[in-house]
């Protein structure tokens, strides 16, 4: 049976007057047991591959031996199929028509799961609208999924769809199932694709060559398969007239979870976080109440992880108005720390997307930021990847120059990697 | 056939007071909603004991397990039992001790709380406005009726130090045992009663320092420590004793002969400059004024307190307190105007001490607020 914690961080202390509270409350699950084999219900695997005429030749071999290698990865027991996506959605595997769309991974679906891969041919165009739509329904085929997760490759730009009408699919299957992305080459779009695993609760990354395919679906699917818990939601009970400002995974990306607010009563809202393995992850959490007389102590918001409605484990955060600018004025090195990473995130999203709509000097200062961010919270992996992007000047000022030519991909790599935060070192 | 009339009282189901759903009496989270409920009924089916306003006394946190005696001292109880609405909104106490709809931190027992074994003994202690946790603690003991003898002690914990609410109580109350237990017998002359029962006053300081540095964490880096003061009343005898700067004063009734006085004398930076010859005032909002010289603990410098005796011939009030009251109220004189201004029916000491505190509560509540009174109505 998977175990919660909560570990609270925030300077309770408030000066007199003071209303806004923010806290970091890590949240870490343990004996989470493998998907589907808890006995909480079973687990649901779709590989969505792109077969679109853009693959090619050597894209669609490498995406081949990627979805043979995620089959392989899938337990025994697992539901599961594999979808085929061009400007059209076809179920490659298992071979049926109508009523259930998955079927459960044993030797010999495996093998003709492999079977039915080394069939795909590419062709046609991109819609991924109609992937996930797909997907949603070959889920909703099979009943008695507690889990369900899909991953989704593809290699170019949704051309045959709308940007609304993918909105529409994405909304469609929103809640249904979680979904990581991952594209190949440097001909997608990430904000496009960002759009699609932000919805449905997953990670995007870019994978710039085709060899590296099969071994980052192997992990993929390994990591899904640690995941025995399905389903969790993060619960934020605030006191009544009082304002939560944000709610924010911040570790061990980003995702700002504010507007995915599903009330469970008046004063708790829930927020979906999906499946968990044995891992821990950060939310920073911040409350405006009215302020209070000093001496006065009062709940800022209980920040509790629920599990089909039954609060597996809470964290308390407080505020006390303190007279004392000792206590009020010391700031929680948790707080600056993941407030920083959050404004560094937004820093690479916004200088890339000024770079690419060719205003230089918007680019040049965002970046320049994110470099001083980057370095100010110790986040080295952004530093690396800033570097191929800006020549820097000065790290402390956040003078940097951008570079004449940059490779495609390494600036993806940047924008895929914004939301990856550090923890805190002690 | 059974009478429903004479059946077991019916007890209606508890709902959630987040969502209103029915929920189990044994719950501890609404099912419906997830709100923290407080059960009403223990998983053993036992009724929850009901809401105890003097006794046990709750500790505002669990206490140190290593330092925790199997049998613990009367009344320590480290479990969080809030069962009253929320004072602030009316609202359900949660079980983490805070209200489910306003979330105002629920006053624990440790917070405020009073004491009153006969009709003629009585304290209240408080935890004020401006501070967080009342480190404060009182505990006074007495015959039924006046005449008898009786113990009041007040013990200071000093803020610096963990876990000094847990100690200052731990030593009030080891100190008052002791005051109630020595009783010497057969002793006619009223020099040698006071000599025998001032030796009680410091075995008393001795016992409170002991159960101090028992509640003190052995790798504790902040000792726990506290002030002292205390005074024993047999017939019309009064022996007192102090260690640090809480305070014993005579308080007569006002319009008759014999004057208010401070008893007790400060082991503190402003009592030495007094004598020096600082101005009172001067001394007591000077710099380090409130620092001490002398305190109980670990680190004490000198545990033995200073102590003397005095005959009440006259009808009037014995004060014990901290510097939470005498903070707003330092001269005798002026405690002695107080005291006739707050003008409590029948000298009843539970309604003073109360008074006292939510005076000084109403100057302000900079500290913890103690108060034990005995009513003396001379020979």
């Amino acid at each position: 049976m998977a175990e919660f914690s909560a570990t609270v961080y925030q300077n309770e202390f408030l000066p007199d007057g003071g209303t806004d509270v923010n806290a970091i409350v890590t949240i870490t699950c343990t004996g989470a047991g493998a998907a589907g084999q808890t006995g909480a219900g079973d687990a649901g695997e779709i590989i969505i591959v792109d077969t679109s005429g853009s693959m090619g030749r050597m894209k669609l071999e490498a995406a081949k031996v990627a979805a043979a290698a995620a089959v392989d990865q899938i337990l025994d027991g697992t539901w599961f199929a594999v979808v085929a996506g061009t400007h059209q959605a076809y179920l490659a595997y298992p071979p049926v028509r109508t009523g259930t769309g998955m079927v459960r991974m044993d030797a010999r679906t495996r093998f003709d799961a492999h079977q039915a891969i080394s069939m795909f041919r590419s062709d046609g165009g991109t819609a991924m609208g109609t992937w996930l739509t797909l997907t949603g329904r070959l889920f909703d085929s099979v009943p008695m999924l507690a889990q369900r997760h899909a991953i989704l490759l593809t290699d170019g730009e949704n051309h045959n769809e709308t940007p609304e009408q993918l909105t529409a699919a994405i909304l469609g299957v929103t809640g249904k199932f979680q979904c990581d992305c991952r594209g190949v080459g440097v001909d997608w779009q990430v904000a496009e694709v960002r759009r699609i695993a932000q919805a449905l609760l997953g990670t995007v990354d870019i994978i710039p060559s085709p060899d590296q395919m099969g071994h980052v679906f192997e992990e993929l699917m390994q990591q899904s398969m640690s995941r025995g818990v399905a389903e969790a939601e993060l619960r934020v009970w605030a006191p009544q007239g009082a304002q939560v400002l944000f709610v924010r995974q911040v570790s061990p990306t980003v995702e700002d979870l504010t507007a995915r607010r599903v009330e469970v009563n008046p004063l708790t809202g829930g927020y979906p976080t999906g499946s968990w393995g044995d891992e821990s992850r950060d939310y920073h959490v911040s409350v405006r109440l009215s302020a209070k007389a000093i001496g006065q102590e009062q709940l800022a918001a209980r920040v509790q992880l629920a599990i089909g409605g039954q609060v597996m484990t809470q964290g308390l955060v407080k505020a006390k108005w303190s007279d004392d600018d000792q206590l009020t004025t010391r700031i929680n090195p948790e707080v600056a720390h993941y407030t920083g990473q959050t404004e560094l995130a937004q820093a690479i999203q916004d200088g890339l997307a000024a770079k690419a709509a060719g205003d230089e000097d918007t680019a040049t200062m965002k970046l320049g930021r994110a470099v001083q961010l980057a370095a100010e919270t110790g986040n080295e992996e952004a530093t690396a990847k800033l570097r191929k992007v800006v020549d820097i000047d000065n790290v402390e000022t956040g003078t940097v120059r951008l570079k004449r030519s940059v490779d495609r991909a390494d600036e993806m790599a940047l924008d895929t990697a914004s939301t990856k935060t550090t923890r805190v070192r002690s | 056939m059974t009478d429903p009339a004479i059946a077991a009282p019916e007890r209606t189901t508890p709902t959630c007071p987040n969502c209103g759903n029915a929920v189990a009496p044994t719950a501890s989270f609404c099912e419906a909603c997830g709100a923290t409920l407080t059960p009403t009924v223990a998983e053993d089916g036992s009724e929850q004991p009901p809401d105890e306003l003097e006794s046990p006394i709750t500790l505002s946190r669990p206490l140190d397990a290593s330092t925790l005696e199997t049998d613990p001292p009367d009344g320590f109880d480290n479990t969080l039992v809030v069962t009253r609405p929320c004072a602030n909104c009316g609202g359900e106490i949660g079980s983490d001790g805070y209200c489910l709809t306003c979330g105002t931190k629920a006053p624990t027992e440790r917070d405020h709380y009073t004491e009153h074994p006969a009709s003629w003994v009585a304290a209240c202690c408080d935890k004020g406005i401006r501070h967080f946790r009342n480190e404060d603690a009182t505990a006074v003991a007495a015959d039924p009726d006046g005449g008898g003898r009786a113990a009041l002690v007040v013990c200071d914990g000093v803020s610096t130090s963990v876990d000094s609410d847990v100690a200052s109580l731990a030593a009030a109350r080891a100190a008052r045992d002791v005051l109630m237990a020595h009783r010497p017998a057969g002793i006619g002359v009223p020099a040698s009663r006071a000599a025998a029962i001032a030796t009680s006053v410091e075995a008393a300081a001795a016992a409170a320092n002991a159960a101090v540095i028992e509640q003190t964490a052995k790798d504790s880096s902040s000792a726990a420590s506290c002030t002292f003061a205390a005074a024993v009343v047999e017939d019309d005898l009064i022996v007192f004793g102090n260690v640090g700067d809480s305070r014993v004063y005579w308080i007569p009734d006002r319009g008759g002969s014999g004057e208010p006085r401070e008893l007790s004398l400060d082991d503190s930076v402003a009592q030495a400059r007094i004598a020096m010859g600082v101005p009172r005032d001067e001394a007591e909002n000077g710099p380090q004024a409130h620092a001490i010289t002398k305190w109980l603990g670990r680190d004490t410098p000198d545990f033995v307190p200073r102590t003397g005796s005095m005959e009440a011939t006259r009808p009037g009030w014995l004060v014990v307190c901290s510097d939470g009251l005498w903070n707003y109220v330092s001269e005798a004189g002026k405690l002695q105007e107080l005291i006739a201004e707050l003008s409590v029916a029948d000298d009843d000491p539970l309604a003073l001490s109360s008074a006292l505190v939510g005076w000084a509560n109403d100057q302000g509540g900079k500290d913890n607020i103690s108060v034990a009174l005995a009513r003396l109505n001379g020979p």
